[in-house]
């Protein structure tokens, strides 16, 4: 229904303000600043539709104003909160030339709505999933010397953030909100960041045995027979200490430790072991 | 080290800052792909490689998620990497290295990222005056002042950096080399407890068990995890949605029922 009045009427998403606002959705970040965080880069991103819609000096400035507000989400999906803004802009603007009431502000609101769960499939699928896979297929070639780890590397984490960025702006346009909103109440949105994490989690997993390593040479003479610390720990499970020391990071992590404390901790934990000889 | 290669590896640092501000994150600035530019640079490509994928494992946790600024990886791997090929150290200790400049350079991004209320304050102005070019300048000279510390920043350390490093690294005791050795194995556990973080909870938790039981009992290597993983996510992802369109039916009928069955991923 949405696409229909789209499609018959003018549209301010022309094949040339498409690619401009596509490339526009890259330097999100450029000019990141704690105070309004992504702001600066989705008005600039909005610049060449707002151009293209406004003429008008006082609308133009409104406009740059409201996407001058504090935005934060995941670089790769953006471009489907900037498809969803332009189709809200162009729809309150065709409302206003009729001479309806709108409240612009709302947009905002939308955009607001939309940041936080778009972040929260973003960071699992691409950092938590696509990044997580990447690298733990890079790491192991990369051990090995080979330049093949970063290049599988890249290409499993771009293909899939390139196409969510080009067509997200589509379906942003297109579907707007509306698409997000029926997802979310089909409960779609929340069985993929679910699947995500599961996927996410047995990579998670595979790392852990494959990539923390710890033994100790300790060695201890009990009436006379020697005891090797690490066969006992080998003849529990294989990899017992590895998964022990994630869960105590782990624990400590949720616990509220901050994990730069952790990392000079772990390094303080290595050195103090080494000079007593169980590490 | 020539005063070239640091310009060069100068400007590899405000690339890699540039990935994730002009870039919209490639992965470009991840020392699993920095570390054999750097190798490149320096003309020692495989040691670049090796000591990139080590990194890689360490700072694995470290991401930008939501406003935080984490440990800079982009300067931690460059000047590691580079000291680790120009002194000839092992990569533990480039491991160890690369830790307090990431540190550092967390300091330069946090700097930045407040000095840049500059630029928004000139992009307000420009939305006051209807002025579209103003947002682009305002734009631009944030990420001109990105590129810039950053390339100060690994030029300089870069430069003046690797005499006092190597000598400083002839001066370190053994058992400090073992421990940080032994540390460089440890410290991946702390990259994957953060991500544990965003993806762990009662419901999955045995996912994280059957990934780690594939790899550390029947040598499933990450790849084959991956492909197990996916097979499994897509399964969980068909039954869910049949269940809830199940559920959906079953509670038009049932109004009892719906307590029981939905809720619960």
């Amino acid at each position: 229904m949405e696409n229909k009045e789209v499609n018959t009427q003018d549209t301010v998403m022309t094949p040339d303000v498409y690619k401009k606002t596509f490339w526009r959705t890259f330097p999100l970040q450029a000019c990141f600043c704690f105070e309004r965080m992504q702001n600066v880069g989705f008005a600039y991103m909005m610049v060449p539709a707002l151009k293209k819609l406004y003429t008008d000096k006082k609308d133009i400035s409104d406009a740059l104003k409201r996407h001058l507000a504090i935005f934060n989400t995941t670089p790769a999906v953006v471009s489907f909160i900037a498809g969803a803004s332009i189709a809200m802009e162009e729809k309150f603007k065709k409302a206003k030339d009729n001479g309806e009431e709108v409240d612009e502000e709302s947009i905002n609101a939308v955009k607001t709505a939309l940041m936080g769960p778009l972040a929260g499939i973003g960071d699992s699928f691409f950092w938590g999933t696509f990044r997580i896979i990447g690298a733990g297929i890079g790491t192991s070639l990369a051990a090995k010397g080979s330049i093949l780890g970063a290049i599988l590397f890249l290409l499993i984490y771009n293909i899939p953030h390139l196409l969510v960025r080009y067509y997200g702006l589509k379906m942003g346009y297109k579907s707007g909100v509306g698409f997000l909103a029926s997802m979310n109440e089909g409960g779609v949105v929340a069985v993929l960041t679910e699947v995500a994490k599961v996927l996410g989690l047995l990579v998670v997993g595979s790392m852990c045995a494959s990539m923390v390593s710890i033994s100790t040479p300790f060695v201890f003479h009990l009436n006379g027979t020697k005891i090797v610390l690490q066969e006992i720990f080998d003849g529990i499970i294989k990899g017992f200490l590895p998964l022990g020391f994630t869960f105590v990071v782990y624990a400590l992590l949720e616990k509220g430790m901050k994990s730069t404390t952790l990392l000079w901790g772990i390094l303080i934990l290595g050195i103090v072991c080494s000079f007593f000889g169980i590490l | 080290m020539s005063i070239v290669q640091a310009l060069l590896l100068g400007l590899l640092g405000g690339i890699g800052i540039w990935d994730s501000r002009v870039g919209g994150m490639w992965m470009i600035d991840r020392p699993l792909v920095l570390g054999p530019l750097v190798g490149l640079i320096l003309g020692d490509f495989t040691t670049g490689i090796v000591v990139g994928g080590s990194l890689e494992l360490i700072m694995m946790g470290v991401v930008g998620i939501g406003s935080a600024t984490p440990p800079d990886t982009v300067s931690g791997t460059i000047l590691a990497t580079a000291f680790a090929i120009v002194s000839k150290l092992d990569v533990s200790a480039a491991v160890a290295l690369a830790l307090p400049i990431a540190s550092l350079g967390q300091v330069v991004g946090i700097l930045v990222r407040t000095a840049n209320g500059f630029f928004i304050h000139m992009a307000d102005k420009a939305a006051e005056e209807a002025d579209f070019g103003g947002i682009d300048r305002a734009l631009w000279g944030g990420a001109f002042l990105f590129f810039i510390a950053y390339f100060l920043l690994v030029f300089l350390g870069a430069y003046l950096g690797s005499s006092v490093i190597s000598a400083f690294v002839k001066m370190i005791p053994k058992f400090v080399t073992n421990g940080l050795n032994a540390a460089s194995g440890m410290l991946p556990a702390l990259g994957i407890a953060i991500l544990m973080q965003l993806l762990f909870d009662k419901k999955n938790a045995a996912f994280f068990f059957i990934g780690w039981a594939l790899t550390a009992l029947l040598s499933v290597n990450t790849v084959g995890t991956a492909v197990i993983g996916t097979a499994i996510a897509y399964t969980i992802y068909q039954y869910t949605i049949s269940n809830r369109k199940n559920n959906v039916a079953v509670a038009v009928e049932t109004d009892e029922l719906s307590d029981d069955l939905g809720g619960e991923l």
